[in-house]
């Protein structure tokens, strides 16, 4: 059917892409790994500049998708409206990104963590299945392999891949990442794992006895040495827990609090706490008076099953509020 | 210049801008689904355009850029060997004296909507529990969808250069 010189060569180009894909499958330290680092870099640095010249555009993009944020939006503008009137004008763009790397500094602050801000400058295609983003900043900005990957909302996920000037970081949507998660006040502990869904995440507590409530916040459990998650992280709230207590596979559905879908400014934690933050840095919960401004003086001796919790937790809230 | 150094020069130019516009502006704009897929289109054109070998050839190359761009995070190899086919069949089934628009953007919406069906599938059987099937249906009709939209600003274009630079080798 093909002239000769065409089957040849074709023959020889699948050959060598199944070579490839062999010799990435066996892992580990492959003959072109260090050609494909190279590469890599040079492709993150085109990224970067190919970014910059977009961003006007997927600023604005950033904007439209985010329609049903709607009302929140709306808040937050007439907020910042009054603000607005004595600055000076500024690229709607850039204000953007100030308030959501404040936001960050802020949670950062919080918790204690130290942080390296970077913008994210590329995404993977949805169709790889990888839910992957390029971030710009790289091995010379401290940036080193599983670092927690932060913003202002919440837990975005961990650093894969580290470049010179740019870093790839896997997201906690992924389907290939469970990241060990507790939950804010009962202190259970569990497994969250990504679904491949943006806005969805699948919980699973280790006790299947342990209750657990609609809204009930999450927060990273952290890893020895803060990698690849450091602790006291926020990362989501309980949707809706399938199954009832006693059960085995008792299954929640979490929302992760920050939005995969318009992320731009991220951070980077480069040193974790000392001391495990705790729930301090959660978001502030609308009918409980928030933690992290109004510390609970020291516990009235122990109601029911907050005995393990409370004493361990006012330090951390005490450290975090004399910021 | 050589025509064969012409033609590799516009082959490597437009897989380049293609993979580098599909990471950074395309994904980042939000779109629901799948992410309009470029570089599929940027084959098939080229494909159209100069026949199943360069078509070929433009597919394996594309396949090698995508899982060299960070944040690739794949199985390296996969996306050539998929693109090379996709490069082939394009140029070996579409009879130059048969170019309707139908045609050409049949054979855009099925290489874009099938890249992500086939794709899925080897990934399903080389890295496990990945791919989630439920968006897959989804994901391939968006896919096409894109790349139909895409098809009639790239074709013409790529088809544009290729006749202007290399009437030579240019099948159309």
């Amino acid at each position: 059917m093909f002239p000769r010189r065409l089957r040849v060569v074709v023959a020889v180009l699948l050959g060598v892409a199944l070579t490839f894909v062999i010799l990435d499958l066996r892992g580990g330290q492959g003959p072109f790994t260090s050609a494909r680092n190279v590469m890599s870099s040079i492709f993150g640095g085109i990224e970067r500049g190919a970014a910059t010249v977009f961003s006007p555009i997927t600023g604005f993009a950033d904007f439209w998708t985010n329609t049903r944020d709607q009302k929140a939006r709306l808040d937050e503008l007439e907020k910042s409206n009054a603000e607005l009137q004595s600055e000076v004008k500024r690229a709607a763009d850039d204000r953007a990104r100030a308030s959501a790397l404040d936001g960050m500094l802020k949670v950062a602050g919080l918790g204690r963590y130290r942080v390296v801000p970077a913008e994210v400058i590329a995404i993977g295609p949805a169709q790889d299945f990888s839910w992957t983003v390029t971030i710009d900043a790289g091995s010379d900005d401290g940036i080193e392999l599983d670092m927690t990957v932060l913003n202002y909302q919440g837990l975005v996920g961990r650093v894969s891949n580290v470049e010179k000037r740019t870093s790839s970081v896997v997201l906690i949507v992924d389907p290939s990442v469970s990241v060990g998660a507790r939950v804010a006040g009962s202190q259970e502990i569990g497994i969250l794992s990504g679904t491949g869904k943006q806005s969805e995440l699948q919980y699973q507590l280790l006790d299947p006895l342990a209750s657990l409530e609609k809204g009930a916040a999450l927060v990273t459990f952290g890893s020895k040495d803060g990698r690849p998650y450091v602790p006291g992280v926020p990362i989501g709230e309980v949707l809706s827990v399938a199954g009832t207590a006693g059960q085995l596979s008792r299954v929640a559905t979490v929302r992760p609090f920050a939005d995969i879908s318009t992320l731009s400014i991220v951070g980077v934690v480069v040193r974790p706490p000392r001391t495990d933050p705790r729930d301090s840095v959660l978001p502030a919960v609308p009918d409980a008076p928030a933690l992290i401004t109004q510390p609970t003086p020291s516990p009235t001796p122990a109601e029911s099953s907050a005995v393990m919790s409370v004493p361990s937790e006012v330090p951390a809230t005490e450290s975090a509020a004399t910021q | 210049m050589n025509v064969k150094v012409r033609q590799a020069v516009i082959i490597g130019s437009a897989i380049f801008i293609a993979v580098i516009l599909e990471l950074t502006l395309l994904s980042r704009l939000g779109l629901p689904g799948a992410t309009p897929d470029l570089v599929v289109v940027t084959i098939v054109a080229i494909a159209l355009a100069y026949g199943p070998l360069p078509g070929a050839i433009a597919g394996f190359s594309a396949g090698i850029v995508m899982g060299l761009a960070p944040p690739f995070d794949g199985v390296f190899g996969v996306q050539a060997f998929i693109f090379t086919i996709v490069g082939l069949v394009t140029g070996a089934v579409v009879d130059p004296r048969d170019r309707s628009v139908p045609v050409i953007m049949g054979m855009v919406g099925l290489s874009t909507g099938g890249v992500v069906l086939i794709n899925a599938l080897v990934l399903s059987v080389l890295s496990g529990d990945r791919v989630v099937w439920e968006i897959v249906p989804g994901l391939t009709l968006t896919a096409a969808l894109y790349g139909l939209i895409l098809a009639p600003l790239v074709v013409p274009l790529i088809g544009k250069i290729v006749r202007t630079l290399t009437p030579e080798v240019a099948v159309l």
